[in-house]
């Protein structure tokens, strides 16, 4: 509190100063200091975004990419892009998928977390060191991995569960319907997402009043009373930012479903980011590509606006 | 006064950091000390030592120009080769696939080699249907490199423990060796009697043609998927039953995964429709079992008529010199090394086709013979600039998906595929 006083301070003195060099100096110095930064930045983000925006108004095929040169099309893209039933279908199928993961990686967390508070120090240890495992396994390993697991052939998955007399699951094939295979699909990233999510909450439940869930246990209430009415209210900031980067995260993934479906999956099997790889690089076409990532960085954007409204309203009221 | 001077030593600090970032950014162009060819994996696998031989020969013709040699996959190369297209390092020869060519043709994207035809050995006796995919407009801008043609890959231990006496000379026949093979080995759940992979367009489109249909035609600049004609449905339906009781293959899954030298290796199953190279393949010590070698042999993929064999996919590969490369010169003679006798006679020993009629007195055994028996009669995708497209967007393989999980008809499944190939191949540049 006395720090912010001082800067307030600070800020006055200086504005009622003369503009000396010393105060010129002073000023500058900051947005020198993070220039180079912001040049990059700049460079690395912005340049490519303005490029994307106007490739999308061109028609730029292999012709054009080997001219160099795109011809202008106007909306034509986004025209064809919106006409497109096969973009309406992949859309709401990225949709539920995207709900979907993400209650669950929200909810498994979640679980895994207020698990973590309860059991002894050395079990903790064990359930983060796996926790931490899953998560530093590059994607592309993981992926194959469970491409093997899930084999219809030589498959772990099918001979474990058979041997559990769970059915005769030899030579089931996983990915014969997008369900069953956006479901294999939703395991992988599930499990790929849940620690981040676990750890996180981890540390935010350390910030639960103990005494406040003592006295609420006294008082009679149940361990769920207890999660709605004192854990849940403390989770809530963390819990907003993690289901915002899921819900980001999610919509646009893209390794692991092309990888599992090695590489040229039916339209059925569609998501918007394979769309977007299909309709570009599948078929040399980078300015209706460059529409259709437009349009998911817009719809990005909505998702982002609501995320940043929310964090400015919850940075309002302590 | 401190202060001061801290934040002019950071101002300074800061500032020459940007300044060495911009200088590390600079990169040398590469020299024309070095050439850069790509081929595909199946060189690297199977005739390694053409690759070795044609090194050789070109240092002894240019000993201060190194060759470096990369290797791709059949399913990123395009990408990559588009993203050298738009980048401007491309590569000096690159390895494209008969059915790749066209597209990129029609796009500019290949050097025009006519006027030095004369270089490359055994020009004048090249096979004329790999000439016909490497022109455009009468340019010649793809050097032949091999023809393939797919043969049926058998063991000769289980035909006898079946009680076969010879081998199949019409499809019905192979049925009913196959359900002799499916019975004998009852007991292995996963057996396949002739393991082909659900969505193996190059075989299933086989049937089509020794049916008498054909993917699409061309009728007045206008192409007209053809699928769902009669020919071609009696085909696909030949296909999926010649499947359903014969293969346990994967119906999602494509034939490189795996290749079906993995399960045949493995004693899961009786035969494969394959290309030559899986023949030596199969043997691989580390990717086959090298112990069949005393029992593998091959035969021709038996046609519906009997005596006759069925079209077989004319697949190939042509060698061409992308049109931005600045050492053309260097590549003809690459080219030209590499598709020489000696080199040649490595390529066709792993199973392949030579590029010229001269050469075909090198393919003796098996799988030669059997294999120059299957080129007599072939097929080939049609020669649309839009071809490309189809087959990246797995047009046929899904069709055949749909057909085998049961999930459409013959008709419908083939109709709505013959729909996606006509709008496909007529959509405009």
């Amino acid at each position: 509190m006395s720090t912010n006083l001082d800067a307030a301070g600070a800020a006055l003195a200086l504005r009622r100063r003369r503009l000396t060099r010393r105060t010129v100096v002073r000023f500058a110095a900051p947005y020198t200091l993070i220039a180079p930064a912001l040049v990059v930045i700049g460079a690395i983000l912005a340049y490519p975004l303005y490029y994307l925006v106007r490739l999308s108004f061109q028609r730029y095929g292999l012709f054009q990419l080997i001219a160099h040169k795109g011809s202008w099309v106007g909306l034509h893209n986004y025209g064809v892009l919106l006409h497109d039933p096969v973009f309406w279908h992949t859309l709401v199928r990225t949709i539920v998928f995207t709900f979907v993961n993400v209650a669950l990686t929200l909810v498994l967390g979640t679980l895994v977390a207020l698990l973590l508070v309860q059991v002894a120090t050395a079990i903790r240890l064990m359930i983060t060191s796996a926790l931490v495992l899953a998560w530093a396994m590059p994607v592309v390993v993981a992926v194959q991995l469970w491409y093997w697991m899930t084999n219809f052939e030589n498959g772990v998955v099918n001979y474990v569960l058979t041997e559990l007399r769970l059915g005769d699951f030899i030579g089931h094939d996983w990915y014969i319907s997008p369900t069953s295979a956006l479901g294999v699909t939703t395991t992988l990233i599930v499990w790929g997402a849940v620690p981040f999510v676990a750890i996180s909450v981890y540390a935010a439940l350390s910030q639960v009043p103990r005494d406040l869930v003592e006295a609420a246990s006294v008082d009679g209430a149940g361990p769920l009373r207890v999660f709605r009415d004192v854990t849940f209210p403390v989770l809530k900031p963390i819990l907003l930012v993690l289901t915002s980067l899921s819900i980001i995260w999610d919509f646009g993934v893209f390794t692991q479903p092309f990888l599992l479906l090695q590489s040229r999956p039916n339209t059925d099997y569609y998501l918007m980011s394979i769309y977007l790889f299909e309709k570009s690089i599948g078929i040399h076409e980078y300015g209706l590509g460059s529409a259709i990532a437009v349009v998911m960085v817009l719809i990005m954007l909505l998702l982002s606006f609501f995320y940043v409204r929310q964090m400015v309203r919850l940075g309002d009221v302590k | 006064m401190k202060r001061r001077i801290s934040v002019a030593l950071c101002l300074a600090a800061v500032g020459a950091a940007a300044i060495a970032a911009g200088t590390m950014g600079a990169t040398k162009k590469a020299t024309a000390s070095s050439i850069t060819v790509w081929l595909q994996v199946d060189a690297q696998s199977a005739w390694p030592q053409s690759v070795a031989l044609a090194n050789d020969a070109f240092a002894k013709q240019h000993p201060d120009v190194t060759v470096n040699v990369q290797y791709q996959t059949w399913d990123t190369h395009l990408q990559k080769f588009d993203a050298t297209l738009a980048g401007g390092n491309t590569p000096d020869v690159i390895e494209m696939g008969n059915t790749e060519m066209t597209k990129y043709m029609a796009a500019g994207a290949f050097a025009d080699v006519t006027a030095d035809k004369g270089k490359f050995p055994n020009s004048s006796s090249w096979l004329p249907g790999l000439v016909a995919f490497g022109t455009y407009n009468g340019q010649l801008q793809g050097v032949p490199y091999y023809a393939g043609s797919r043969v049926v890959i058998y063991r000769t231990d289980y035909f006898k423990q079946a009680g076969i006496t010879k081998t199949p000379r019409s499809l019905a026949e192979l049925t009913a060796d196959g359900k002799k093979l499916m019975a004998t080995f009852a007991k292995d759940k996963t057996f396949s009697a002739f393991y082909v992979a659900g969505p193996d367009w190059y075989s299933a489109i086989s049937f089509v043609y020794d049916f008498g249909g054909q993917i699409a035609k061309l009728n007045g600049g206008q192409w007209t998927g053809t699928l769902d004609q009669p020919a071609a449905i009696k085909g696909l339906t030949a296909y999926k039953n010649t499947f359903l009781a014969l293969s346990r293959a994967s119906k999602t899954q494509d034939e490189a995964h795996p290749f079906p030298t993995t399960p045949f290796a493995q004693g899961h199953a009786a035969s494969f429709l394959g290309p030559g190279w899986q023949y030596g393949y199969a043997l691989d010590p580390k990717a086959g079992n090298p112990k069949l070698k005393s029992v593998i042999s091959a035969f021709p993929m038996p046609s519906h008529v009997a005596g006759k064999t069925m079209p077989a996919f004319a697949g190939g590969s042509d060698l061409a010199i992308p049109a931005t490369s600045s050492n053309k010169s260097l590549a003809e003679d690459w080219i030209a090394d590499f598709t020489s006798n000696d080199s040649e006679a490595g390529i066709v020993k792993s199973g392949n086709l030579p590029n010229s009629t001269s050469l075909l007195h090198l393919v003796v055994g098996t799988p030669g013979k059997q294999l120059a028996q299957a080129s007599t009669s072939g097929w080939f995708v049609p020669t649309a600039k839009n071809w490309t497209n189809v087959e990246n967007a797995n047009v046929l393989r899904n069709m055949l998906t749909q057909i085998l999980a049961g999930k459409k008809s013959v008709q419908a499944a083939a109709a709505s595929a013959s729909k996606q190939i006509t709008s496909m191949l007529n959509a405009s540049t």
